[in-house]
């Protein structure tokens, strides 16, 4: 029998969520972190949704944040002109890196032992973080403001977004573009998927999907409204986007279809992940909420529970929250 | 007023849809995600991950835990020693050297808890012998007494 989503709602923040990042999978389960502009970074358990803890400490609007592999070092790029690192199991904040301008994106190299920054001062910075007190190590090039920057390619190469609508591939022991994508709208995200080499990069209506490597375009999806954000399934069969008219959709990779679209936002969604085992995404919204959504709807999986017809109708469903039968306009 | 609704071969169908729709169910879930607790930034010392991966300040297996572990114990000894000697002090007439080549004489009575002043009495000056005075001690460089 069919199945209505029911996304789960984590609130907690009280402005607008404008990113989030998963860490890997962990023997403590995966974990999620959120960058708000209240700049109070929430980290939650990432198959429920359940709050952890709050970092506390910037003076600013948080733009960027991130999770090492093993969930114990998150970091957060703020407008405070600083980028902090902290211990994501204790909450203690462990180094404070100080920028010239509004910081915008952070991530950690694989082994956790780099940082790479990026924002209004439109370079990009690689941090030590065996030795914080030396100075970064600096890629400059951008002529406008850098939106994202992520490690790629076994974290040899760099690849960064920034608002001059450009999308470049660093080396980075050369320090120099190996490859540029020039476009005519702005970028308004951009994720790396490791196992492939694919980069997702969204801009105007469009997802796009290039090669990691060459930056060759693979294929492109258009979609109905304005995309801010999207993700592809780490086994490649879905994707997921969400923009500027509230809804998420969810697309085959393969056959480009429209699948589904689901409403429950009350903003434009600004960030949307897939979980590592991908069983579920998660959507960032102006609306201060994060959504937990399911990848196969109607699946037992963290706080969903597939229930038969017959015990919905059980004194024994005492345990279960159903949602109320709403009509979604 | 009446509304006739004239529908051709669409009618069939709408219902079907609308039959589909009543009859999808909501997933069921068991909770909803906890929110944060208003009280404190979270990061439960109890829970399983940080009881796992934060060593406590006990045991401590890591070479630089352990080099911690003796600087702590060596500045414990070296404060409870300082506050001991302030003990032996009280009442007994202590020659304090300053800045300034300043050396004068007095008996000590106290200091203030974060050792700013010192309580004196008798401080032989090269004004004559104040009765009561307080020393400060940013400005004592070394003092001395018999045991």
């Amino acid at each position: 029998m069919a199945m209505r989503q029911t996304p789960l709602t984590c609130s907690g923040h009280t402005r607008p969520v404008v990113d989030l990042a998963f860490s890997g999978i962990t023997p403590y389960g995966y974990f999620l972190i959120s960058a708000c502009k209240d700049g109070k970074p929430m980290l939650r358990q990432g198959d429920t949704g359940d709050w952890i803890g709050t970092f506390l400490g910037h003076k600013g609007a948080v733009w960027g944040a991130t999770l090492n592999k093993e969930a114990t070092k998150a970091a957060t790029a703020a407008a405070d002109f600083t980028a902090k690192v902290w211990d994501a199991v204790t909450g203690d904040e462990v180094l404070t890196l100080a920028h010239k301008h509004i910081v915008k994106s952070v991530n950690f190299t694989q082994d956790s032992n780099y940082l790479l920054t990026g924002g209004n001062d439109k370079v990009l910075r690689i941090y030590d973080l065996s030795k914080p007190e030396a100075d970064p190590q600096e890629i400059a090039g951008h002529t406008s403001a850098i939106k994202k920057a992520l490690w790629c390619n076994n974290d040899q190469q760099i690849l960064s977004a920034a608002d001059d609508k450009t999308i470049r591939l660093w080396d980075k022991n050369t320090q120099e573009a190996v490859h540029t994508l020039s476009f005519d709208a702005s970028v308004t995200s951009m994720e790396y998927i490791p196992d492939g080499e694919i980069v997702v990069i969204t801009y105007g209506r469009t997802i796009g999907f290039y090669n990691a490597h060459s930056l060759d375009l693979i294929k492109t999806v258009d979609a109905p409204a304005s995309i801010h954000s999207a993700s592809l399934h780490p086994e490649k069969d879905f994707f997921v986007a969400g923009g500027d008219d509230f809804k998420l959709y969810k697309y085959d990779y393969t056959t480009k279809e429209e699948m589904e679209s689901y409403k429950g936002h009350f903003g434009p969604i600004h960030t949307v992940r897939f979980s590592p085992d991908g069983e579920l995404y998660a959507s960032g919204s102006e609306d201060g909420t994060l959504r937990l959504w399911q990848t196969a709807v109607g699946k037992t999986y963290g706080l969903w529970k597939c229930v038969l017809p017959e015990e919905l109708s059980s004194e024994n469903s005492e345990v279960l929250y159903c949602p109320p039968a709403e009509i979604k306009a | 007023m009446t509304f006739i609704l004239k529908t051709h071969t669409g009618y069939a169908d709408a219902a079907l849809i609308l039959n589909e729709i009543s009859m999808k169910t909501p997933v069921s879930v068991l909770r909803l995600p906890r929110g944060p607790d208003p009280n404190s930034r979270g990061f439960d010392p109890n829970s399983p991950r940080f009881i796992a991966l934060c060593p406590t300040t006990l045991s401590s297996s890591s070479s630089s835990g352990a080099v911690d572990e003796e600087e702590q114990r060596l500045r414990s000894d070296l404060r409870e020693r300082f506050l001991r000697t302030l003990l032996l002090m009280t009442d007994k007439q202590v020659e304090f050297n300053m800045h300034e080549k300043v050396r004068v004489r007095a008996r000590f009575g106290a200091s203030d808890i974060d050792v700013l002043n010192f309580q004196v009495s008798g401080l032989e000056t090269p004004l004559g012998v104040q009765k009561e005075a307080l020393l400060r001690c940013q400005d004592v460089i070394s003092c001395s007494f018999e045991l």
